[in-house]
């Protein structure tokens, strides 16, 4: 289903002091993710 | 002391040599051999190609600081493998042309104790008839210099525009099997914001054509992500973002065929169809260098070494969709049948694709390849380094770093629009990025929390935040280990 981003949507998408702390909080959960280790898939421990 | 050489200056051959010049001793030789004078930081070309940045701020010249930090470096392109050496040379080697300078045109025996071959791929236009940056009203981002000529190309029909001419702009992939959308996707949403700034989007109707079977597929079957509060699917996240920017899509398309201003393609249902336009952005199809190699008497062992991109240690076994699984993803990188060759980044072959591979009714392939961004080129570089030194160290073969794109995580961080305040951004990531469906059976293959979107300006910010970053970390000025990959 299809749907267009509502004007409260986008208020919260572009307002700069919510988008601030979007900011830190997506670089912690960022760096989670792609720091947060790799390794083998083949040898089950 | 051992002799370490990378083929490729992108930026996995620039993560791996950067690592190995840290963590080595000056004993040892690491030597960089690369057709290209610059380094360039790929993900920011899509500024480039709307006016936005300048080509020089995110590329820098290789030889001043390869020079500074003890890394030999050699302008030229490798053209065969000799991994046994030959009846002259006992040591394995690759024969490498000079592009540039006094040596131009002359080759070299580039010996070696261990190979890393970071190519990358090649950008095969050809594959695509008429498919030619520059000409056709085609573009591409794929290099800095594409993208300064696909501003070029913008900006004239922006002008056209503002003189009241309406035009179609079309953007998407080149070939019934390219891979790399998200660089695509990026462009477009950048493309609609700037003709928003320059107040003529209303004279423009924009077009997404991709080989995709949905929207937000991206190469790997699409994904199941939070957002926000809600679960949903890839492609209700982009269709929601295309719909909202007014663009218009075409999916299951493979492009065939060029002429001035008119795209041919056959979509899955085996219908060819044209699409035309006025200003196109179109990624080429992925290849192999078709690079050869011989042993030490001279005989081709090229399928040894390659299967267009070069082997490493997956399982190519042919099989039917139902039963690929992450265990036929390269852990190490490392080729088997010479254990001194890596192939981190692009340059490995994939075991499948990643999306369900599809046909046409006419038996035409229409399917992207796997996609292998910016992050896991890097992460696979380093533990590709990371062994190499091990091994080093240790005097025997170690390959404890392992790193496998069903185990992985990766982030894309789209930039949906340009500019401090109106700009915006759409951060995806996924984990992991070769879906595992035994692990996660519910949620497509991937773990859901660790795979979620977001919209919104911080996207933006986080996208600068990174060329910055990620440029740092290039030149390897103070502490750019501490960055990772």
């Amino acid at each position: 289903m299809t749907q267009r981003i509502s004007k409260y949507q986008r208020f919260k998408m572009m307002n700069p002091i919510i988008q601030f702390f979007k900011f830190i909080y997506l670089s912690i959960k960022i760096m989670i993710v792609v720091a947060g280790g790799h390794g083998g898939t083949r040898k089950v421990n | 002391m051992s002799k370490i050489v990378i083929l490729g200056a992108g930026i996995s051959g620039h993560v791996a040599a950067s690592h190995l010049r840290r963590k080595l001793s000056k004993d040892h030789e690491v030597v960089v051999v690369s057709p290209n004078s610059n380094y360039q930081w790929i993900p920011s070309n899509i500024w480039v190609g709307i006016g936005r940045m300048k080509s020089k701020k995110i590329l820098f010249p290789l030889a001043p600081l390869y020079k500074k930090k003890g890394i030999g470096y050699k302008q030229a392109k490798a053209v065969t493998f000799h991994p046994e050496g030959d009846k002259t040379e006992q040591k394995p080697y690759v024969l490498a042309e000079y592009v540039a300078g006094e040596k131009k045109g002359t080759q070299e025996k580039v010996t070696y104790d261990y190979l890393i071959n970071a190519t990358g791929p090649k950008l095969n236009f050809e594959a695509t008839e008429g498919l030619i940056p520059g000409e056709n009203k085609t573009y591409s981002v794929c290099t800095y210099t594409h993208a300064d000529h696909a501003w070029h190309g913008l900006n004239e029909v922006i002008q056209q525009m503002k003189n009241g001419k309406k035009a179609k702009i079309l953007i998407g992939t080149g070939h019934a099997k390219s891979t790399c959308q998200g660089a695509a996707f990026e462009y477009i949403l950048n493309v609609e914001q700037e003709l928003r700034r320059h107040k003529v989007r209303d004279m423009a109707e924009i077009t997404w054509i991709s080989n995709e079977f949905l929207l937000g597929d991206f190469g790997m079957d699409g994904m199941l992500m939070s957002y926000g509060s809600m679960t949903m699917k890839s492609n209700e996240m982009i269709e929601m973002i295309f719909e909202d920017r007014d663009i218009k899509w075409i999916t299951g398309a493979g492009v065939n065929k060029i002429e001035d201003g008119i795209a041919h393609y056959e979509n899955l249902d085996g219908e060819y169809k044209t699409e035309t336009y006025d200003f196109a952005m179109l990624i080429p199809a992925f290849s192999g260098h078709g690079f050869k190699a011989y042993d030490k008497n001279d005989n081709d062992i090229t399928d040894k070494l390659f299967k267009g991109f070069m082997i490493v240690d997956a399982d190519y076994t042919p099989k039917p969709y139902e039963q690929w699984s992450v265990q036929d993803w390269p852990e190490t990188y490392q080729n088997p049948s010479y254990k001194n060759i890596f192939a981190p980044g692009i340059a490995f072959a994939p075991p499948h694709t990643i999306s369900k591979p599809r046909k046409s009714k006419n038996g035409t392939d229409i399917f992207p390849a796997p996609p292998r961004t910016g992050m896991p080129s890097g992460i696979t570089a380093k533990l590709v380094a990371d062994n190499i030194i091990d091994s080093i160290k240790s005097g025997k073969e170690s390959l404890h770093h392992k790193g496998s794109m069903g185990n992985m995580g990766a982030a894309c961080i789209a930039s949906a629009g340009y500019g401090m305040t109106q700009g915006s951004g759409v951060s995806i990531t996924t984990y992991p990025i070769v879906p595992d469906y035994n692990k996660y059976p519910k949620t497509q293959g991937r773990k859901l929390g660790k795979t979620f979107g977001d919209i919104g300006l911080a996207g933006h910010w986080l996208k600068l935040a990174l060329h910055y970053a990620f440029i740092y970390k290039a030149k390897m000025k103070p502490f750019w280990w501490l960055i990772p990959e």
